[in-house]
């Protein structure tokens, strides 16, 4: 249960983190940037979208599924081993997207996003919590 | 948000917080209640966590909480309630759209 509800809080931060770029995004303000001035230059870079999909829409759409996930898990929806896997799939990819854009920042773009950063810590979180929970 | 989820859970384990008076007063089955409670507890949640009409959420929370004070009197569980209770407060006067303070200060003048 206390998994989780970690992985549930996660998902609610990483939820309100790209609502809030979704919404700077669209108003065409530019975000806080609480750690380094180059959050600007990350999320206009041409990384910022998977094909035609700004990079926080998805990470919104995983945020919302992966909180869906964990209330069905606990409240025990039927079938249980699918959204387990699902999960855990979802969770593993975004990993790996996550390592893949925090390369960009360090090796391409030159330049650190902290919200960028902020929802791959998220995701990276998730997936400890994960692989820590499958070793309990 | 997540204690909605875990009233979906098992919504007649919740109600069994509810004072025998305050479940005698509902019109519909303390099952049904709880989900309804549930519902709007995720939905406030919701709407404080995209920052969508905060005030009003706030505004609604806050009510909600005076009546879980109300009907499950002050425990050692409903204790937080009050914490969260003042925090709701100070969310919607904090997010007060400017129309309204506009009209506030009006009324005040």
């Amino acid at each position: 249960m206390t998994f989780y509800a970690l992985l549930f809080t996660l998902a609610a931060i990483g939820i309100s983190e790209t609502v809030y770029l979704i919404r700077k995004r669209l108003l065409s303000e530019k975000p806080i940037c609480p750690i380094g001035e180059n959050c600007v230059l990350v999320l206009t870079s041409q990384y910022s979208k998977i094909f035609v999909i700004p990079n926080d829409v998805l990470g919104l759409l995983f945020y919302i599924m992966a909180s869906f996930i964990a209330g069905f898990l606990v409240i025990g929806i039927e079938p249980v081993v699918f959204w387990s896997f699902i999960l855990k799939l979802s969770v593993a990819v975004g990993t790996l997207l996550s390592l893949f854009f925090t390369y960009l920042q360090w090796r391409v773009i030159r330049a650190w996003c902290f919200w960028c950063l902020m929802s791959a810590f998220t995701i990276w979180l998730m997936g400890i919590i994960i692989l820590a929970s499958s070793l309990v | 948000m997540w204690i909605g989820v875990l009233i979906f859970k098992n919504p007649e384990a919740w109600g069994g917080y509810l004072q025998p008076w305050a479940a005698g007063l509902l019109p519909i089955p303390l099952g049904q209640a709880m989900i309804g409670t549930a519902i709007l507890d995720i939905t406030i949640g919701a709407f404080l966590l995209i920052d969508f009409l905060p005030w009003l959420a706030a505004l609604v929370g806050a009510i909600h909480l005076v009546i879980v004070l109300t009907v499950s009197g002050i425990t050692d569980i409903t204790v937080r309630d009050i914490g969260l209770l003042v925090g709701t407060l100070a969310l919607m006067i904090d997010s007060l759209p400017q129309w309204m303070l506009n009209k506030i200060t009006l009324q005040k003048l």
